[in-house]
């Protein structure tokens, strides 16, 4: 793959390096996300202490991977 | 992401929404392969055959629930950089929440104003991670391009919330 250089003479990042960073960037976003809506959720179905804190996460974790590959994908299609 | 460059502003609407489409075509395709293996029969052939109908049946339409998301987003985007001169992580913010309003608009006030908090929540951490992520690419190549005003591409934006929503 030939390194392109951008307009201010630093390379571009590749294909890969794109995609990569877009399921980084996605992952750091719906963990924010699942952060806040799960807590709401979770505390809403009468979750409390040590489960509270298990059910956040696994909200976390999974609206992270989704949003991750969303964005992964979302960055995949246009480069 | 620095050298993403956006389209002009009437085609970016049909930019954003056939890009959505494809996210959520392509997107949709992989969870909902899983999801239809995992709820078949057993045996391979079943369960191969219900990840192809889940895919066939499901994908599309995540994929059309994900380009209204989109259009409507940058249709809203649009306008307002019309309307108030400037492109800014409001704008984003802002047609976020309407989007989500919007399309919620049929389930009533209530339905309507979780769904705009959504919408405004998710479009404000997005593009805070991008704001943040263009600061930090431009202070670690100190001679790059200062972007930190550039709003991130709200495109990957509208899919979460209606991927819950319309599940």
């Amino acid at each position: 793959m030939p390194v392109a250089v951008g307009p201010y003479g630093q390379a571009q990042p590749g294909c890969f390096d794109r995609v990569k960073m877009g399921f980084m960037m996605g992952f750091a976003v719906g963990m924010a996300a699942g952060a806040m809506f799960g807590t709401f959720s979770c505390l809403r179905i009468g979750m409390r202490g040590r489960e509270l804190m298990g059910g956040v996460g696994k909200t976390m974790m999974q609206s992270g991977g989704t949003f991750g590959t969303f964005m992964s994908i979302g960055m995949g299609i246009r480069c | 992401m620095e050298e993403y460059a956006r389209e002009p502003c009437p085609w970016r609407i049909v930019d954003d929404c056939g890009g959505a489409f494809t996210m959520g075509a392509i997107g949709g395709g992989i969870f909902q392969s899983v999801k239809g293996f995992r709820n078949s029969p057993a045996g391979i052939n079943h369960r191969l055959r219900g990840s192809m109908t889940a895919i066939k049946t499901r994908a599309p339409q995540l994929g059309g629930s994900f380009a209204v998301w989109g259009g409507l987003f940058s249709t809203i985007d649009c306008s307002l950089v019309q309307l108030r001169g400037k492109e800014d992580p409001w704008n984003s913010i802002t047609s976020g929440a309407m989007t989500g309003a919007i399309l919620a608009a049929r389930n009533g006030p209530v339905a309507m104003l979780g769904s705009a908090a959504m919408g405004g929540i998710l479009l404000a951490l997005i593009e805070g991670a991008g704001i943040l992520l263009t600061r930090f690419a431009s202070s670690q190549f100190p001679t790059g391009p200062q972007f930190a005003e550039e709003p991130a591409p709200p495109m990957p934006a509208p899919s979460f919330g209606d991927y819950r929503q319309y599940q």
